[in-house]
């Protein structure tokens, strides 16, 4: 049989964290994925269960334990990074505060080498997007926390990436702006047809968003739970559809806290 | 600004005061000595032996900067330069300063070079220590973020490393710069005939309590200036994006 490789494929891939005078924290354990190009994969998972570590590993920032991750075709490690073009948009907004946004934003592009205009064009756009373009000469510890978030997209966004890495990047906004940029998040993504993985807790927000869903357990974290959104976009956030697959997404959810529940009880 | 006016005010009332139950060869009045500064400032020679003095400071301190800061970076960055240098460092750092006048002038005899070369050895130690505490202090999170973007490794160190140890580079210039006003006015005392050291061990000798006083004057008056004039507008400058500093600014 002839296999026709994911664009991403993530296979066996198992992470532990040496500690100190006790057993390696075993936080990925014996993971398999297998993501084709221009999926917009949500990853759902409890607190703790190595989503962020998980990103890490993709974009090359951090090794395996053992088994293998395979972008493009080409194994990624932090020796051999992948020549994708990754943009990242962090859990903490990471802005370098003693920047403007503006110059937040420009400072990876001009990283790429871009002409100038380009790279002020760039910024404008993705700027206006997020709906910062009047805050583009503040500094970032003038705004508050979710506008740095959104300063912190717009970077991410503004290389136009390939594959765009995402951790939870509406988190901190409240629901109406989250809405307006959830909809241009998938707006961008339809009109590029680039591929996206994005963490979330908000299942809401992941059957809205996502063309697949990804639940992993908790640690050492396995796929629980691997199933595609077939709702065609743009999607209507009311959608009896999605609303349907949110409860019952919600109640596997459920269902897999209270097994692991269980099963510490039982080695007690 | 006004507190500053008031405190400074406040001291030369004082001395004014304590003057009067004193002789004038133990503590002249304050207005006797600044009247005695202002008389020298209208002397071309004043002028000659302060450039002296800070000519030799300024080279000095480029020098100590500099290695201080590569040795500093060095250790902060990495393992090898910290297990190599923290030893020495400490060691240099704990020698006082006369001792360095000494041997810079018994090497290189009485000249310019003796006091630049004391000037930048006994400033770099407390410049890298600075710098290497400046390090631990680094945001890992942003050299992450510098990574997962692929910058290369210099824009690394001059845009997230560097900014980030802006406030202690500061502090190390202020502190390397009162090290090496001590340093050269020991080195223009002990050995050397030019320069505000030299002045003052000259007045000491013709005991003239009121020029040794006008001199001292005319040295602080010049690290106010320096302060003022340069090192605050500079630190103000370069961290403009701090609340903090802004909400000061107006308040000013
Ligand atoms: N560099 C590290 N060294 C040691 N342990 C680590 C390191 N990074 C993460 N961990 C541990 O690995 C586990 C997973 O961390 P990770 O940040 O990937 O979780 P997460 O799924 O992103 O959680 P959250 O949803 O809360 O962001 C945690 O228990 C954490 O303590
Ligand atoms: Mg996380």
């Amino acid at each position: 049989m002839i296999m026709t490789e994911s664009y991403l494929s993530i296979d066996h891939l198992h992470k532990e964290f040496p500690r100190r005078g006790d057993r390696p924290l075993n936080v990925l354990g014996d993971l398999d994925v297998h993501v084709e190009e221009g999926a917009l994969l949500s990853i759902l998972g409890p607190s703790g269960c190595g989503k962020s570590t998980l990103l890490n590993i993709i974009n090359g920032l951090d090794d395996a334990t053992t088994g293998e991750v395979r972008l493009a075709g080409r194994k990624v490690s932090t020796r051999t990074r992948s020549d994708v073009k990754i943009g990242v948009v962090f859990q903490q907004p990471r802005l370098l505060a003693w920047r403007t946004v503006r110059n937040n934003v420009a400072l990876p592009l001009q990283e790429m080498g871009l002409p100038k205009d380009e790279i002020d064009d760039r910024v404008r756009r993705y700027l206006a997007l997020v709906g910062l373009a009047e805050f583009a000469d503040y500094y970032p510890l003038q705004l508050s926390g979710g506008m740095q978030q959104r300063v912190s997209l717009a970077r991410g966004l503004a290389i136009e990436p390939d594959l765009l890495l995402a951790d939870e990047p509406f988190s901190a906004l409240d629901e109406f702006s989250a809405r307006r940029l959830r909809q241009e998040f998938v707006r961008i993504w339809a009109e590029t047809g680039k591929t996206i993985l994005f963490v979330t807790h908000n299942i809401r927000e992941a059957v809205f968003l996502s063309s697949r869903l990804l639940v992993i357990t908790d640690r050492p974290a396995r796929t629980y739970l691997d199933l595609p959104v077939t709702v065609p976009h743009p999607r209507k956030p009311e959608d009896d559809l999605l609303f349907e697959l949110e409860k019952s997404v919600t109640e596997d959810f459920m269902r897999m806290e209270e097994q692991v529940r269980l099963e510490k009880e039982m080695t007690r | 600004m006004w507190r500053r006016t008031l405190s400074v005010l406040a001291l030369l009332v004082l001395w004014q005061i304590v003057s009067l139950f004193m002789k004038p060869t133990i503590l002249p009045s304050p207005i006797a000595v600044f009247a005695q500064l202002g008389q020298n400032l209208t002397q071309p020679e004043t002028y000659s032996q302060l450039g002296v003095t800070m000519f030799r400071v300024v080279v000095g301190m480029i020098a100590g900067v500099a290695v201080g800061m590569i040795i500093g970076l060095t250790m902060g960055l990495t393992k090898i330069g910290e297990d190599l240098l923290d030893t020495w460092v400490l060691v240099l750092f704990t020698i006082p300063a006369l001792v360095y006048g000494i041997l810079c002038i018994l090497w290189f005899g009485l000249n310019d070079t003796a006091a630049i070369v004391a000037i930048a050895v006994g400033s770099a130690p407390p410049i890298a220590i600075n710098i290497w505490q400046g390090t631990k202090a680094i945001d890992r999170d942003l050299i992450h973020m510098g990574k997962a973007f692929r910058f290369g490794k210099a824009t690394v160190l001059l845009k997230i490393v560097v900014p980030q140890l802006i406030p202690y580079i500061l502090a190390a210039l202020r502190y390397g710069l009162g090290i090496a006003w001590k340093i050269v006015t020991i080195v223009e005392l002990i050995g050397l005939s030019s320069g505000v050291g030299y002045m003052l061990s000259y007045w000491f000798g013709n005991f003239s309590m009121i020029q040794v006083l006008a001199w001292t004057l005319l040295f602080t008056i010049t690290l106010l200036i320096i302060e003022f004039a340069i090192l605050k507008p500079l630190e103000n400058r370069l961290t403009r994006w701090r609340p903090a500093a802004q909400i000061q600014r107006g308040a000013a």
